[in-house]
């Protein structure tokens, strides 16, 4: 699925500034380096009224202060700006018009047979839901990732039209300056199941990033078990060496309890008694380390396993109403001397909707097997290599 | 170690009823556009970081802090228009590549022309190739066809200004310009100036290490052509920036701030770049009486077979050259000149020179090649050892020598297709033992684990021996470097390696020095390999013979000493410039 955000240079900071600063209603008199800007009093923005001075692009001054500011990609003003033109209306509706380019599949695109015209007759108008999506991937061991995606539903038939969520990037870029557009016409009750088929298929088109990121979390969480248990290991070892280090000289004293003078025999004993708590308490954190070793350390391993778990945050941030036509179309093709005309399904934004066959084997035809002739019927490539 | 499913992903949905409540609201005053236009610009990265850098083979280059910050000014703080004027062997190649890799990745890139002189054409085609991953063709190509033919295009400027070409090359617009030795284009009285001048691209990079090579004008003419407007017009450039009297600058801190908006030029000594030393060995040894006796006879056919026809000076150069490498390789090409060309002169000559060939039985540079090896092998690590020779058949003739006394070999040569290239490279990392290769190991070819090298036969390129060099002792060469050279006595190569080469000191000079020296040789007209081949068949003694080759080194010590000099021109005119980052 296509990354639905926007690359972020000068020029287009500067091309989305103007437009929405103008269109709130505030003046601009632009020159060279800076931008002399007016914020009417009755305008509902956070930008502080009165007359401003923004510097275009990088370096001085290096703090903006009330009455000038910076504007480049990072800047903080700019960043402001974004914050509140995103949530001003995040709701609402486009058309795709039916004027728009005809794309032919590409199985025709892919093949050696020429588009002499095509004709799309449209006959009834459809509705469709887009909805951005930002989707936050969290995890200790990696960077936090967030992705923005575009997810396009069919209102009556919830089918998934990825075709039309490209075309809606397409026709939201920057460059775009205005967009036929008019008030909702679906309710609460009307959006809410479709958000939810939104949302599953986002996770769907998401699932090979989410599968990477798990996946190296997981061996993340894999090493650090890994050496938990090594470290416990080599904590054994040395248990293991003060405990028989202990063990021998209990042994020792034992022996110059049973020659010594009685001051010395005293001296043994009471030193042996504190050696042997010594030793029994040594023996049990053994024990008690050993066991744990022996059935893999499980608190621990849980306790490290759901800290490197993901944590996948989806917020809607945009949706919108979107119309388009469904009809069919005629592709005149040729190939050579021969002509043939092609009627398929199609929709505005959305391109051929049919699975066309080959007529001769009934092998889908696809950008990988496309047209090879139209000579009776229409031959997909791979049954005429065959031949 | 399958803990994969251990690992959860909880999934949380935001709620949606910002949106959802203002679902009734009017959306017809295009605000929704911008709110989709602004969500979509906050998910956006700020364009302006090298984003090919991820990209780039680390094996294959390995980049400098200096050349990264100077690819990312003159792409993003100079709009593509930039005069990269770094001190000699800082990189300035690698500079473009970056930018060239990043336009790519861009596609900002369409068509590119990279203006050379003819000598490095060659070389920047495999240094962008190898270590960026770009392929341009080059007008010296069997597939080049024209200037519209192609869209990645390394000429020499003197092909793309010659009559043929000219109008095409003005007929396009080009997105990308890079002109190498920019100082060529100087004099604004030119035909190359008016070349450049006349131009129409997008993005332009300018590469030199002296931008003033006569006059401080030389500096305005230069940066006219690529930021026209930057320092008014020539009178007014004058008036302020130069006093006059003394040819000296003025106003300097105010040329420095407009310098600085399109010139970038990184010192030696602010960058960490340390080379090893480099030990030269040459190894001159008496050639066994038959070897004595061919090297004359060839020499004698040579000099009479030219002097009656010109026309066969490359194979005369080639048999000439071929004497001294092998005389299996000799061979080779005498038997495809006999048996290929039926109506042949001197056929009789040729055939008494295969007999001495086949009465050859010690041949005493193969021979004292194993005391070379020998004793790496007793004493470097692995005992890699690079054995260089231009000849294919000396080359096999070797492996079969060394592999039969034991040694470990690796072949290295064009026929190989790149994929083998790089398995053999790492074979020989691996394995060790001895890497014999013709000049195919070009440019980019990344040998800095073997730190000794023999030239079983030279050149008489010096930009050839050098590039050779620069295989081993590169950025990244930690050791010391051991360069052996191996000659027969009283033969040209002799005469190459003493008169010529030692003279210049060319086994010392610094990395990149060579390229100016030569492209300042190649400026006034002169082939070196011709140069030395005239003379070589045109003395008429030895004395003469010696005589001719002091001359020729005298123009390169005569050469040398200009580029030298220049160099301290230009770091006396620019010192005391910070001409990085002024928020230092």
């Amino acid at each position: 699925m296509t990354d639905a955000s926007i690359s972020v240079t000068q020029s287009v900071v500067e091309q989305f500034t103007e437009r929405y600063l103008r269109s709130i209603g505030c003046s601009i008199e632009r020159s060279d380096d800076h931008w002399l800007v007016s914020v009417p009093d009755d305008i509902d923005t956070e930008i502080t009224h009165g007359r401003h001075t923004l510097i275009r692009g990088e370096g001085t001054p290096d703090n903006d202060d009330e009455r000038t500011k910076r504007l480049h990609p990072e800047s903080a003003f700019f960043q402001q700006l974004l914050r509140e033109a995103g949530e001003r209306s995040p709701s609402g509706k486009l058309s795709i018009e039916s004027e728009s380019d005809i794309e032919s599949p590409e199985w025709i695109q892919n093949s050696a047979v020429e588009v002499q015209g095509a004709q799309f007759t449209p006959y009834y108008d459809r509705t469709a839901i887009v909805v951005l999506f930002r989707v936050g991937i969290e995890t200790v061991s990696e960077y936090q990732q967030e992705l923005l995606r575009a997810v396009a539903v069919d209102t009556r038939s919830e089918e998934s039209l990825p075709k039309l969520a490209e075309t809606f990037l397409e026709t939201t870029t920057v460059e775009t300056e205005t967009a036929t557009s008019g008030a909702v016409q679906l309710t609460k009750t009307d959006v809410r199941p479709l958000l939810e088929t939104a949302r599953e298929l986002l996770l769907e088109s998401v699932q090979g990033q989410l599968d990477d990121i798990h996946r190296e979390a997981s061996r993340a969480a894999d090493s650090e078990v890994e050496e938990y248990r090594q470290m416990q290991q080599q904590r054994i070892q040395e248990l293991q060496e003060e405990h028989s280090n202990l063990s021998s000289k209990i042994d020792d004293l034992s022996e110059n309890i049973s020659r010594g003078d009685e001051d010395s025999r005293v001296q043994a004993l009471r030193e042996r008694k504190e050696l042997k708590s010594e030793y029994e308490e040594l023996d049990e954190t053994l024990n008690e380390l050993r066991e744990r070793r022996d059935s893999g350390f499980p608190k621990r391993q849980r306790e490290i396993r759901e800290r490197h778990s993901l944590d996948v945050q989806v917020t809607p941030l945009t949706l919108t109403e979107v119309e388009y036509e469904r009809g069919e179309i005629d592709f005149e093709l040729i190939d050579g001397s021969i002509h043939q005309t092609v009627t398929l399904g199609y929709g505005s934004g959305i391109g051929v909707a049919d699975t066309v066959r080959c007529s001769s084997c009934e092998r889908e035809l696809t950008e990988r097997n496309p047209l090879q002739t139209i000579l009776d019927g229409l031959k997909c490539q791979s049954c005429t290599k065959e031949r | 170690m399958s803990g994969y499913d251990l690992v959860d992903i909880e999934v949380t949905h935001e709620s949606a009823d910002d949106f959802l409540d203002s679902l009734s609201e009017d959306g017809t005053d295009g605000s929704h556009l911008q709110s989709i236009q602004a969500v979509r610009l906050q998910a956006g990265q700020p364009d302006s970081e090298l984003r090919s850098l991820k990209e780039l083979d680390e094996n294959a280059v390995k980049l400098l802090e200096h050349q990264v910050d100077a690819a990312y000014r003159a792409l993003f703080e100079m709009d593509g228009k930039a005069l990269l004027a770094d001190e000699v062997g800082l990189g300035k190649t690698i500079e473009v590549g970056m930018i060239l890799k990043e336009m790519h990745f861009r596609e900002t890139d369409e068509s590119v022309l990279i203006l050379t002189p003819a000598q490095l054409a060659k070389q920047w085609q495999a240094e962008l190739r190898e270590k960026f991953g770009l392929d341009f063709v080059c007008n010296y190509d069997d597939e080049f066809e024209d200037f519209d033919a192609h869209d990645y295009i390394i000429a020499s400027i003197d092909t793309a200004k010659s009559e043929r070409h000219r109008q095409t090359v003005l007929d396009r617009d080009w997105d990308v310009l890079v002109l190498d030795e920019a100082h060529y284009v100087k004099n604004e009285e030119t035909d190359r100036y008016d070349l450049i001048d006349r131009l129409s691209y997008n993005y332009a990079f300018f590469l030199t290490a002296t931008p003033i090579q006569n006059e401080l004008t030389d500096l305005y003419n230069v940066v006219s052509l690529l930021r026209p407007g930057l320092f008014g017009t020539r009178d007014v450039f004058h008036h302020y920036f130069v006093n006059s009297n003394q040819e000296t600058l003025v106003n300097r801190d105010e040329l420095q701030d407009r310098l600085n908006k399109v010139m970038i030029r990184n010192r030696r000594e602010d960058t960490d770049i340390d080379f090893t030393d480099r030990t030269i060995d040459t190894r001159t040894f008496d050639p066994t009486p038959k070897e004595r006796e061919l090297y004359q006879a060839v020499s004698d056919y040579v000099k009479g077979a030219y002097s009656q026809d010109q026309g066969q000076k490359l194979v005369l150069m080639l048999l000439q050259k071929e004497v001294v490498s092998s005389p299996v390789a000799l061979k080779k090409t005498i038997e495809k000149r006999l048996y290929d060309q039926s109506e042949l002169t001197h056929a009789d000559e040729l055939e008494s020179i295969l007999d001495l060939i086949d009465e050859i039985d010690t041949v005493t540079k193969q021979e004292r090649l194993l005391d070379i090896v020998e004793e790496a092998r007793d004493n470097v690590e692995m005992g890699r050892v690079i054995v260089f020779t231009q000849f294919r058949a000396t080359q096999q003739q070797i492996l079969d020598r060394l592999a039969s006394e034991g040694y470990t070999v690796h072949a290295f040569h064009g026929g190989h297709s790149s994929s083998e290239k790089e398995q053999i490279v790492e074979d020989f990392e691996e394995e060790g033992g001895i890497l014999v290769s013709t000049d195919a190991m070009s440019e980019g070819r990344n040998l800095q684990f073997c730190n000794i090298l023999v030239n079983l036969d030279l050149p008489w390129n010096p930009m050839r021996v050098e590039q050779r060099i620069g295989r081993v002792h590169r950025i990244g060469q930690k050791r010391d470097v051991f360069i052996f050279n191996m000659a027969l006595k009283d033969t040209v190569e002799e005469y190459v390696l003493e008169r010529l080469y030692h003279k210049i000191d060319l086994f010392q000079q610094s990395v990149g020095e060579l390229s100016s020296i030569l492209s300042r040789l190649e400026e006034s007209g002169t082939s070196f390999e011709d140069e030395i081949f005239e003379r070589l068949v045109a003395a008429n003694s030895e004395v003469d013979l010696e005589n001719d080759f002091d001359a020729v080194a005298v123009d390169l010590q005569e050469q040398r000493e200009l580029a030298d000099k220049l160099e301290e021109f230009n770091s006396g005119v620019f010192e005391g410039f910070d001409l990085g980052e002024s928020d230092d």
